[in-house]
């Protein structure tokens, strides 16, 4: 059948062949309205032939036209309007343009009012059949009030308010597999739209089945090798990435397809373990951590993670650091403050530091009391107090913190 | 001296801006052809010489791609290939088939090198030497390495790395660079290029190579090699000896007071060559005077030992004392550690043993064993192991049938790239395990193999980096350090 991939090829000229028409009839009509105008009068001679381009162009958008609707699973109420408004269109034209020709003109001289009154409602009727169109490749909510009106929800500025489903999910399915599947163009009678839809399925059943990945007919076809018949997306459009499957099993699996809260799924409690950080800071407030004299690192930038070293020796007064740790204090996971000659009254900042992980007060004069500082800091991991001037009882304080998992302590004077 | 300085730019007569804009053919070319590369050039940078954005949001926006583990990376590299038979991987079936023939289905027609491919006899040989069980993860460990064993509870060993060059020169370039071909960057230079530095009185990226091994094999600059990156990326070699850095000091009778003076001068020369051509080589060249003098203040400091304790010394064992050998530049490597160097690379040559293996591999083990188990012991009470990687590992392994005749007392053991051993410690990775097998005669891997591009991807992720991301485009191409390949190692990084 060699023949008919001919016809699949040329039907998916359509869209591009049916802008021909659309220009030309337009611009026929401008040349016909423009020409009552005196400086214009001479476009009238351009109408014809402005009008029969348009026609030839429609007739060859109807043929693609109609190769395309015997391959694509469209709505068939949309597409019989849109097929019938197009060949009128077509016709329409053509009768037009042959008003202006020789013969009719002889026979049956159309007024001129009349030609344009008809040529504007072409017009009307091409916008109409546009419409249809537009709609079958688009969706019939494509140009209409309700996206006008529309409300986005809003994008949750922290993780923990993130739905599962709705900012995980759902964007990669709107991504790359919506525009074939949903209602109005269900390939495989299967949309993609709502978490319903998907549950409902199409052709082959359901797309997820809940908590079954190897039952669930989405996850079978996106998982399948590029060149397999049934892989998903299919005609080259592109794949999903290895992020987005995964991401996709996960919720498949693990999240039983809902659209519960991240954290919920997750089985994290939000008040005690989410960092609760904003995602940006002003960078001003890095400069003078810098400025001040402290070497400033990116960990990560959502959420923005820092790792902070003041150099051993810097000689930098503990009432200058202070004001500039202040504004970043979520921020800081990593903090290096060794060899600084600070004391436990200079550190009072450490409590601020509430997702601070690892520590370094080695070959500082700290004490024993320093340990009261971090007792509240339900991170940290590991504290360097190495060559520092604590004893064993700090020690045995720190433990009481359970978070720390690691303590050092090496060549201290107080301890063996 | 130096009065002259003071005045105004001298180069900035008419004369010279008259010179200047007589241009030739080929500067015409050459300007322009800068110039378009210019423009492509702020394209690729997100228009940061034209935007607003600052610097620190255009860092922001690229790299780190997530938290990193690790901060800093010590590289232990044995260059030769050391006989994982002798070290890591124990066999002690092989005692039961001491001199017979490999069997043809565990070779299954896998290329030998042309130094054993001749021989008529393949005759599997057992390691000369005990393993013993040790720490808590109850490891075998081979008694030539005594020390590194009191640490084992601190390593992850890979038993099966595997490599797909079968010599030195291509195997060590693959594991340094990623590409057997010399020319690409090497992990240091990627790691400067993506990272930047967190002590800019120091390079990013310093080499040491430990002067008391055979150079039984050479190394190459090219391997610390910056490739196609601008230039100051390259890792720094220090030299072994007493003198790590030549020229540092003053030379006699010169205070060196106007030197900074001196330096600002060429910097605005080069700064004035870098306007007319636009070479981001010139660049890396005013950057590379800058980093030389502030090396002047900061090297003595860190290389000086005399600080350091006896008991410091005791532990790193007696060659510590001696600067360049293996146990010095240990000690070393966990100075420059101490001040935020990104990435130490100690280089310790003698591991090629086709012949002789059995004199050859303890006198090798001995002079690394104890200061490599010292490195993890100090950095780990040093509170340093939380955030460094130490890596220890060759280019490839050895074979397990004998290279040369098989007597009772002496055997040989050539080129093995298809399985080998190399262990990783401290920031990110799981202490005290073993992760990949090998078969009976180390001579396949029968679970898990981590092939090179494997271990540098593993790498590059411990340091907050994506190795699909952190690309050069060099050439028309988008170059990365594992090629178009490399999985992280997930199974042996910690979770949390």
């Amino acid at each position: 059948m060699k023949l008919l991939d001919i016809f699949t090829f040329s039907g998916h000229l359509h869209p591009l062949i049916v802008h021909l028409p659309i220009g030309f009839i337009l611009l026929a009509t401008l040349f016909n309205l423009l020409s009552y105008a005196k400086r214009f009068s001479y476009l009238k001679q351009a109408v014809p032939i402005t009008l029969l381009a348009g026609f030839m162009a429609a007739v060859l958008a109807c043929i693609f036209g109609y190769l395309l609707s015997l391959k694509g699973d469209y709505d068939t109420d949309a597409l019989s309007k849109h097929k019938l408004s197009g060949i009128s269109l077509a016709a329409i034209a053509g009768l037009l343009y042959f008003t202006t020709t020789k013969f009719f003109l002889k026979e049956i001289p159309l007024p001129r009012p009349l030609f344009s009154l008809l040529l504007t409602g072409l017009v009307v009727l091409m916008s109409y059949s546009g419409h249809q169109g537009a709609s079958l490749t688009h969706g019939s909510d494509y140009l209409t009030m309700q996206v006008l009106l529309h409300q986005e929800r809003m994008k949750p500025s922290r993780v923990e308010d993130a739905l599962l489903f709705e900012d995980v999910i759902q964007p990669i399915l709107q991504n790359k597999c919506v525009q074939c599947h949903r209602d109005g163009k269900s390939k495989g009678d299967l949309s993609l739209e709502t978490l319903e839809d998907i549950l409902k399925g199409g052709k082959s059943g359901p797309a997820i089945v809940p908590g079954k990945p190897d039952s669930s007919e989405l996850i079978r076809r996106i998982l399948l090798d590029e060149d397999h018949k049934d892989f998903m997306p299919a005609d080259g459009k592109p794949p999903l990435t290895k992020n987005e499957l995964q991401l996709i099993q996960l919720w498949a699996t693990e999240g039983k397809a809902d659209s519960s809260l991240i954290a919920q799924y997750l089985g994290i409690d939000i008040t005690e373990n989410i960092i609760s950080v904003s995602v940006s800071v002003d960078t001003s407030l890095l400069d003078n951590l810098r400025k001040t004299g402290f070497q400033v690192r990116l960990m990560q930038l959502q959420p923005l993670m820092l790792d902070v070293t003041l150099p051993a020796g810097s000689g930098v007064k503990a009432a200058l650091i202070k004001p500039v740790i202040h504004p970043l204090a979520k921020h800081i996971v990593w903090l290096n403050l060794s060899g600084n000659d600070f004391t436990n009254d200079d550190l009072d900042f450490l409590p601020a530091l509430i997702n601070l992980e690892k520590l370094r007060l080695d070959k500082n004069p700290v004490t024993d009391k320093i340990s009261d500082q971090l007792m509240e800091l339900k991170h940290l991991e590991a504290v360097n107090l190495n060559e520092t001037n604590i004893t064993a009882a700090a020690i045995d304080q720190l433990k009481k913190n359970t978070a720390i998992k690691r303590v050092y302590s090496w060549n201290n004077k107080g301890l063996p | 001296m130096c009065d002259h300085h003071k005045e105004t730019f001298r180069i900035n007569t008419p004369d010279f801006n008259k010179l200047n804009k007589q241009l030739g053919r080929r500067d015409f070319l050459t300007k322009t052809s800068m110039g378009i590369g210019a423009l492509a050039l702020s394209s690729l940078l997100g228009n940061k010489l034209f935007s607003n954005a600052t610097t620190e949001e255009e860092i922001l926006k690229a790299i780190p791609h997530f938290a990193p583990k690790a901060k800093r990376v010590v590289y232990l590299f044995m260059a030769g290939g050391p006989s994982q038979f002798e070290t890591f991987d124990y066999k002690p079936v092989l005692e039961k088939l001491r001199g017979q023939n490999l069997p043809d289905s565990v070779r299954n027609g896998q290329r030998l090198t042309g130094m054993s491919s001749g021989q008529a006899l393949l005759p599997v040989v057992p390691s000369a030497f005990k393993f013993n069980q040790h720490g808590e993860s109850r490891t075998w460990i081979s008694e030539l390495l005594p020390y590194t064993a009191k640490v084992v509870d601190e390593l992850c060993i890979i038993r099966s790395i595997h490599s797909e060059a079968i010599n030195h020169d291509p195997a060590i370039t693959f594991l340094q660079t990623g590409n057997q071909l010399p020319g690409r960057p090497s992990i240091g230079s990627w790691l400067s290029y993506g990272l930047g530095s967190d002590n800019e009185n120091l390079p990013t990226f310093i080499v040491l190579v430990s002067k008391d091994a055979s150079k039984d094999q050479p190394l190459y600059a090219r391997l610390w090699g910056n490739g196609f990156l601008p230039s100051e990326y390259q890792g720094v070699q220090f030299r072994s000896g007493k003198d790590p850095v030549l020229f540092l000091n003053n030379p006699e009778g010169y205070d060196g007071a106007d030197r900074k003076e001196m330096l600002e001068y060429l910097s605005k020369l080069n700064q004035l060559q870098n306007n007319t051509y636009g070479d981001p080589e010139i660049d890396a060249r005013i950057a590379q005077y800058e980093m030389a003098f502030r090396m002047q203040t900061s090297v003595p400091d860190v290389i000086d030992v005399k600080d350091e304790p006896d008991e410091i010394f005791d532990l790193y064992g007696p060659g510590s004392r001696d600067s360049g050998t293996y146990a010095a530049n240990c000690l070393l490597a966990r100075k420059l550690l101490e001040k935020d160097v990104k990435f130490v690379q100690l280089y310790h040559q003698g591991w090629d043993h086709h012949g002789s293996l059995p004199a050859g591999m303890p006198k090798q083990c001995l002079s690394i064993d104890q200061a490599t188990g010292a490195l993890i012991t100090d950095l780990k009470r040093r509170g340093l192991l939380e955030d460094t990687l130490v890596i220890w590992g060759g280019e490839f392994g050895r074979t397990v049938y004998s290279q040369g005749k098989l007597t009772p007392a002496d055997y040989g053991r050539d080129h093995h790239p298809r399985c080998f051993t190399m262990w990783m410690a401290g920031a990110g990775v799981k202490p005290g395990i073993s992760f990949g097998e090998t078969d009976d005669f180390s001579y396949n891997i029968v679970k898990d193999p981590v092939h090179v591009h494997d271990f540098q991807a593993t790498l590059l992720h411990l340091m907050g980096i994506d190795h699909e991301r952190l690309t050069y485009k060099f050439q028309g191409r988008r170059f990365r350090l594992t090629d178009v390949e490399g999985k992280v190692v997930k199974d042996i990084l910690t979770n949390a």
